[in-house]
């Protein structure tokens, strides 16, 4: 029966993505290239710059490349994504998304409210005319779509008055996909967990030797884990020492099944969100 | 004792009275904040109207000093233009839009004639901020619409459309979807 339900879980949670057609946001959030069609040069970029912005001016711009529209119109894919990423601040709507469908070859930039008045319609269309669309023709995706997020990235600088030559670009480790990082967290927690258990068990005597061997291969596990995948690791030891002190200190020798809550934790150590920003629908739309 | 049952008896007809106001009043203040919505959000859409027509003098403008013997279509445009700006209320504003819709569709349809004109870098501005406010109507009918849904199935619904029906709270009529991007521009030949 159990197993039944499980299943019926599974096939409605397939179900539920099967429906809703549009993309979800990546634990990167200001580039989502999910039409897989940008180098990572470019992609890091963008995530930096777009960062870096936002956290002066609150302004977030967003690239979405997706493989296609799922039958939906350019237009109305563009303004649920943005309704749905919540591109730019709440107060201020000082979003832009750039999007890109590939098998449509189709590309539009979308306005927030907050930047219409700096970034008209007839400018957006400009700007893809001008540098963005005549790359794409030739497929090159990589220089296009930077182009383009280049200048678009300039006229909001000049509008906030940054000095965009001047704008520190921030560094951010994101070459970790969620799948990675959940697994390094998992094995943390069940490491500790495992670490924790096996030395509660023995008397309490021992507790001073227990502390002392699971420390060091604590530590062990951190070197080997920091030689692994170098990201995050600040976020897993964190947890790691909950893990471990609460071990040390509880009386309970059933072990560690109480920490379990944590698996569902929303967790976006170094990731971005929307900040609540919408749009009307402002913005062009262009074939390429 | 008898005495004692007319008070309880009071008493639970007291507490259902004042169940019954408390119920009616909080519906009612509920109707009337979605009701204000559904209006604020018609106001989204009026000032893209709005906004449309005032795109269309300059339009117009710059179509004209390329186009020589296109009075029809172009005529036609501002007529359109000048119906949206006269209409008042949510059926007529969504004929006329939809009218002027197909008008200027004819007309981008001839614009194909004149490459000059297609390239104008004034036209071009226009074409975008025209296919712009295009969709901010299309967007602002859409929230438009499903606010109006929600309030006109609310009225409708047992209890509250009791409260809806005392009250005067009529159903809101949609806004036609825009369907001069479909249909088939007409093309004057003469």
């Amino acid at each position: 029966m159990k197993k039944f339900l499980l299943l019926i879980a599974f096939l409605t949670s397939i179900f539920t993505i099967k429906v809703n057609a549009l993309v979800d946001a990546t634990d990167k959030f200001y580039i989502n290239d999910y039409a897989n069609i940008l180098s990572e040069d470019t992609e890091k970029y963008i995530l930096e710059h777009s960062a870096s912005l936002a956290e002066k001016t609150k302004a977030q711009i967003v690239v979405v490349t997706v493989k296609n529209l799922e039958g939906k119109d350019l237009e109305s894919y563009a303004t649920e994504l943005f309704r749905k990423f919540k591109i730019g601040d709440k107060e201020r709507n000082n979003g832009l998304l750039l999007l890109l469908a590939l098998e449509e070859r189709e590309f539009r930039v979308e306005v927030g409210y907050g930047l219409e008045g700096l970034l008209p319609d007839g400018l957006t269309g400009r700007y893809q005319d001008e540098y963005i669309i005549p790359y794409l023709k030739e497929d090159k995706w990589d220089e296009g779509i930077k182009n383009g997020y280049n200048a678009f990235y300039k006229k909001i600088c000049d509008y906030y008055e940054i000095d965009s030559s001047e704008v520190s670009v921030k560094e951010v480790e994101a070459n970790y996909d969620d799948g990675a990082f959940i697994f390094v967290f998992f094995a943390a927690f069940y490491f500790g967990a495992f670490m924790g258990s096996s030395f509660n068990i023995h008397k309490r005597s021992k507790k001073g030797l227990a502390f002392i061997i699971t420390l060091i291969l604590n530590i062990i596990y951190f070197i080997v884990v920091y030689f692994f995948f170098k990201a995050f690791l600040l976020v897993v030891m964190l947890f790691e020492g909950i893990i471990f002190l609460s071990l040390m200190f509880s009386t309970g020798s059933s072990g560690f099944y109480g920490g379990g809550g944590f698996s569902g934790g929303g967790f976006s150590g170094g990731g971005f969100s929307g900040g609540g920003g919408s749009s009307g629908g402002g913005g062009s739309s262009r074939g390429f | 004792m008898k005495k004692k049952t007319g008070l309880i008896i009071l008493g639970v007809v007291g507490v259902i009275v004042a169940v019954v106001i408390f119920w009616a009043v909080t519906t009612y203040n509920s109707l009337v904040s979605l009701r204000e919505e559904v209006t604020g959000k018609f106001s989204d859409i009026d000032i893209q109207l709005e906004r449309r027509a005032d795109l269309i003098p300059n339009l117009v403008n710059t179509v004209r000093g390329y186009m020589e013997h296109e009075d029809a279509a172009i005529e036609r445009v501002t007529r359109a233009r000048e119906n949206l700006l006269r209409a008042d209320d949510v059926d007529d504003k969504s004929l006329a839009n939809s009218e002027l819709s197909s008008a200027l569709n004819s007309l981008l349809v001839i614009v194909e004639n004149y490459p000059d004109l297609k390239a104008n870098e004034n036209f071009i501005n226009l074409q975008d901020e025209l296919a712009g406010t295009e969709n901010r109507i299309a967007v602002a009918r859409r929230d438009f619409n499903a606010a109006a849904k929600s309030y006109n199935s609310k009225i409708k619904k047992i209890p509250t459309n009791i409260i809806a029906e005392i009250a005067d709270f009529d159903k809101i009529d949609y806004f036609e979807a825009d369907d001069g991007k479909t249909k088939l521009p007409e093309v004057d030949f003469d």
